[in-house]
């Protein structure tokens, strides 16, 4: 197996086009070719608006060892339409290839010489062999594979698996494939690239993050899922609601938010596991209800894929902008989970954990993601739901009758064992008003204060349990000479970084918060003692990290590297400010 | 409707060209609908605040419409249309809605508007289907179809968004189609000049995602006039007079295969019959001719047929339902509003 592109030991490509195009189509096939062919690969898409309209974008990097993010420039860039060339000719690696159609109007030479242009038929071919025009893409990836040197043989069986059953179409992008795979043969030299397949299958899969936590919610046995279409966290109804029969699970699409979250706390009291997902609009709607879930002591995971705001802001850009938020929401005060993963596998296994801590602490629990996390591809190895296993907690399926149950009874862990609503011998009482140990309301200053000290002392249980969790992540090297922190899906580039960093000789480490809330104190302030040079990095105006690092640490993180314009972080921007801070 | 050219319409009131629709959309539709309707009015633009929610539909006025709007947030136009107009009851406030904002999310309000009988317009696009987030069930999309969301097909029931807001309080309530573009441009008029909460409907299509709803795998050039035609078939106009001439044979089994056996039982018989598609039954036989009871006695028993429906069955009355007088909500306001200390 051997991958060497023009900077390093990856290869990126940006497939680049109007909507409609069939974009976000061609990066998933180059990339399940490519990880058929042994490598490892990351994807990000960007597109302006869901519907048609607007440029999109497709970045795919894959390389022999593991890719974390995009990388900060591309090594061929596949133009289909004119203005990708104008857009991106620039985040084009010096050396670098642009595959164009011959038909545009414009001349690549024109805009860097220091770039070979790749000018294809695109449409000629399309029209020769009588296709559709969106085929024009599936030609462009054939030419592109030519141009890498890479069998066009595994790009063959990722499209006959793509589209399986469709027979014509089968046939038409074969077509497509090996007519752009062998016009660049004849007529370009190679890019001076090389990517080829190794025989070695490892059996690893491609996957979003919407499509790990999908997966995760299937691993912990959910059997609800209700939610209410809003992107970024849209793909996750899209898959259970294709799977829900494989799935075992209900799934709901009810007529707002509010309805979404109250259903699914209706399932868990009714005693099954269930989620919803949203995005932080969605969530304003649900905070009145996360007070319900607490003050019932319903166990809920509700999955929050930020993107910009305030307000609708941009649907289907990234952000960390939601984090004190979720940490704060709704009336009163209750302990809670916010769980923040930064990679896919994070969001398979932090999803079943999930599920467990709601279930045996009778708590909400939110996974925090955002757009960058769940909409990206990347390649893993295949989920293994027993690392994390179920464990519901203290869930009684019967009761002996020997005393009267009682819902909230005061116990020294705080936690009350629960019961499924219709078992003989036992009601349940479930109260959003302050309510003594049976479930009835009060307003007993004594009772008032039990209740909610009853509910707190899960607090410490929870506190001991994230520990185990490894709550706060750490990479690179142990002796370092700064330090990046972060949380979430700043991870990829950040990881990254490091690498970037130490071939220039920088011991660095990265610091990944992985939960949030409870905050590991102190955990992050062991970590954070040493005199080293910090950077926070975050995708939000404030550095919300650093707030919460603050407050619960007394530390303030005075180097920031924040970026709020919908884009993620690219690595080459963290060791810029690294190398800046270390000055 | 006068007969000004395009590019008066397009130079007055439209403010960005192309507009941020899929080819072939029936938001464009409208758009043309609503300025017309404006322009043979005489309104001035500045009397005019539009304000919309979050969706397709909503992109209708804002940044299309050359005049003050308010893009504001899934399902809440109605309720900011209600604090602009209290304290500007001289301005013409139109919403514009979809079936998931104004019926699904933001259907409190639309039923509370209704009953206040406050004096704004709303127009609400029906594409039968969440368009912009990428084709979820709405609270109007047909029970059965199949959408992102429902890949075995709806298990819910639409609403009639007519009859709801009827029963609300409405006193002005109409329902068209983007077929219909004469009828719905009156209709616009009349709901602009009508003192009091008025409602329009608009069937409309959305070729992007009615593609997947409606099963249909023409190329997508093809797919709005398809759409259209569909529109026109599967409806008719309340009190006005209906032809009555002709039936439809729901197909079992493949519908082009079920024509052709139609056809041939049909030999000898005046009666001309067609494929065509109706929102209701899908993809069947239209027969007309003027003995309709032959024509049955023939296909009744015919195995081709699953059974035969009578011209109006199964079909969406357009029209205008509701046309009262009721005190208006601002202007019961007024006296509150004087004692607040006036405007
Ligand atoms: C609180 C909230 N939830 C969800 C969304 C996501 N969202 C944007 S548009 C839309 C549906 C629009 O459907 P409809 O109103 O029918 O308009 P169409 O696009 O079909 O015209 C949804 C769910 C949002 N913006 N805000
Ligand atoms: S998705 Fe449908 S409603 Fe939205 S712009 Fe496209 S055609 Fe119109
Ligand atoms: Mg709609």
């Amino acid at each position: 197996m051997v991958c060497i592109g023009i900077k390093d030991e990856t290869i990126s490509f940006l497939i680049g086009g109007e909507a409609g195009q069939g974009i976000m189509r061609s990066g998933s096939l180059l990339g399940k070719a490519l990880m058929r062919g042994g490598l490892h690969i990351f994807g990000v898409n960007d597109y302006p608006s869901l519907i048609r309209g607007g440029h999109n974008f497709y970045i795919l990097r894959a390389s022999e060892r593991e890719v974390y993010s995009q990388g900060d420039g591309v090594d061929l860039l596949i133009a289909l339409n004119d203005e990708s060339v104008e857009l991106h000719i620039n985040d084009l690696y010096p050396g670098g290839g642009v595959i164009y159609d011959e038909e545009g109007k414009l001349d690549p030479r024109e805009l860097r010489d220091d770039v070979k242009p790749y000018p294809t038929p695109l449409t000629g071919i399309v029209k020769e062999i009588g296709g559709p025009r969106v085929v024009r893409n599936t030609v462009a990836l054939g030419a592109a594979l030519s141009l890498i040197g890479f069998n066009p043989e595994t790009m063959r069986g990722v499209i006959r698996d793509t589209f399986r059953g469709r027979e014509s179409v089968i046939e038409m992008n074969i077509k497509a494939l090996d007519r752009g795979y062998e016009y660049a043969e004849r007529n370009f030299e190679g890019l001076g690239c090389r990517v080829e397949a190794s025989k070695r299958r490892d059996g690893r899969i491609m996957v979003t993050g919407n499509e790990a936590i999908a997966l995760g919610a299937i691993g912990a046995g959910c059997r609800f899922y209700a939610a209410y279409p809003m992107t970024p966290a849209t793909p996750i109804l899209h898959y259970l609601a294709a799977h829900d029969e494989e799935a075992g699970m209900v799934v709901v699409q009810p007529e707002s938010e509010i309805a979404a979250i109250n259903m699914v706390i209706g399932a868990a009291y009714a005693g099954v596991r269930a989620m919803t997902a949203t995005s932080g609009g969605g969530f304003c709607l649900m905070t009145e209800a996360l007070g319900l879930a607490a003050m019932t002591e319903t166990p809920i995971v509700v999955v929050i894929n930020q993107r910009p705001g305030p307000s609708t802001g941009m649907a289907t850009y990234t952000s960390q902008g939601d984090l004190l938020f979720t940490i704060h929401a709704s009336q009163g005060e209750f302990p809670r989970v916010v769980v923040a993963p930064g990679d896919v596998d994070e969001c398979f296994y932090l999803t079943m954990e999930a599920f467990n801590l709601a279930e045996r602490f009778q708590i909400p629990v939110i996974i925090l993601a955002d757009k960058y996390l769940a909409e990206s591809h990347r390649s893993t190895r295949p989920f293994d739901p027993s690392r994390v296993g179920i464990d519901r907690g203290d869930l009684l399926t019967e009761w002996s009758g020997d005393e009267e149950y009682r819902r909230y009874r005061l116990t020294e862990s705080g936690i009350s064992p629960r019961i499924i609503p219709g078992i003989e011998g036992a009601t349940m009482l479930a109260n959003t008003n302050e309510h003594d140990e049976y479930g009835f309301a009060t307003t007993n200053p004594e009772m008032v204060k039990a209740m909610m000290d009853k509910r707190f002392r899960k607090l410490e249980a929870l506190r001991r349990e994230i520990e185990h969790l490894n709550p706060v992540r750490i990479y690179g090297s142990e002796e370092a000479e700064a330090t990046i922190v972060g949380w979430g899906s700043t991870k990829g580039p950040a990881l990254e970084a490091l690498r970037m960093l130490e071939d220039e000789g920088i011991k660095a480490r990265f610091i990944q918060v992985v939960y949030l809330e409870p905050f590991p104190d102190e955990r992050v302030e062991g970590l954070l003692s040493g005199d080293e040079p910090k950077l926070l990095v975050e995708m939000n105006k404030t550095g919300q990290l650093g707030s919460l690092i603050k407050l619960h640490t007394g530390i303030t993180l005075e180097h920031r590297l924040l970026r709020y314009d919908g884009r993620p972080v690219n690595p080459g921007q963290i060791c810029d400010a690294i190398r800046g801070v270390m000055r | 409707m006068s007969v000004k050219p395009l590019s008066y319409y397009r130079e007055r009131y439209i403010r960005f060209q192309p507009s941020p629709f899929c080819p072939g959309c029936g938001n464009g539709i409208i758009l043309n609908c609503f300025v017309r309707a404006v322009d043979e009015l005489g309104i001035p633009q500045k009397q005019i605040l539009c304000v919309s929610g979050i969706g397709c539909s909503a992109w209708i006025p804002s940044p299309n419409f050359r005049g003050d709007t308010l893009h504001t947030t899934h399902g809440r136009a109605i309720a900011f249309a209600t604090g602009a107009k209290v304290y500007n009851p001289d301005l013409y406030t139109v919403v514009f809605t979809g079936d998931g904002d104004g019926a699904g999310i933001g259907g409190n309000h639309l039923i509370h508007a209704a009953r206040r009988n406050i004096d704004i317009t709303v127009i609400l696009v029906n594409n039968l289907s969440y368009a912009m987030t990428g084709g979820q069930i709405a609270p109007t999309t047909l029970h059965g179809l199949r959408t992102t969301t429902s890949p075995y097909g709806n298990p819910e029931h639409p609403f009639d968004l007519v009859k709801l807001v009827a029963a609300a309080g409405a006193t002005y309530v109409a329902r068209w189609t983007t077929y219909h573009v004469v009828e719905l441009t009156r209709s616009i008029k009349e709901a602009l000049q009508h003192r009091g909460f008025s409602f329009i409907e608009v069937l409309s299509q959305c070729p992007t995602q009615q593609r997947r709803l409606f099963g249909f795998r023409d190329p997508m050039r093809r797919l709005p006039s398809r759409i259209l035609e569909m529109f026109a078939e599967s409806t008719y106009i309340r009190n006005r007079p209906q032809r009555e001439n002709y039936l439809y044979a729901l197909p079992r089994g493949e519908p082009n295969e079920a024509f052709k056996a139609i056809e041939d039982a049909l030999k000898g018989l005046e009666a001309s019959a067609r494929l065509v598609d109706h929102i209701t039954y899908g993809r069947v036989v239209r027969v007309d001719s003027e003995d309709l009871e032959a024509v049955s006695e023939r296909l009744r028993n015919l195995s081709a047929v699953e059974r035969l429906v009578d011209a109006l069955e199964g079909k969406i009355e357009l029209g205008v339902f509701v046309r009262e007088h009721r005190p208006e909500f601002t202007e019961s306001l007024r006296t509150l509003i004087e004692r607040a200390g006036g405007m």
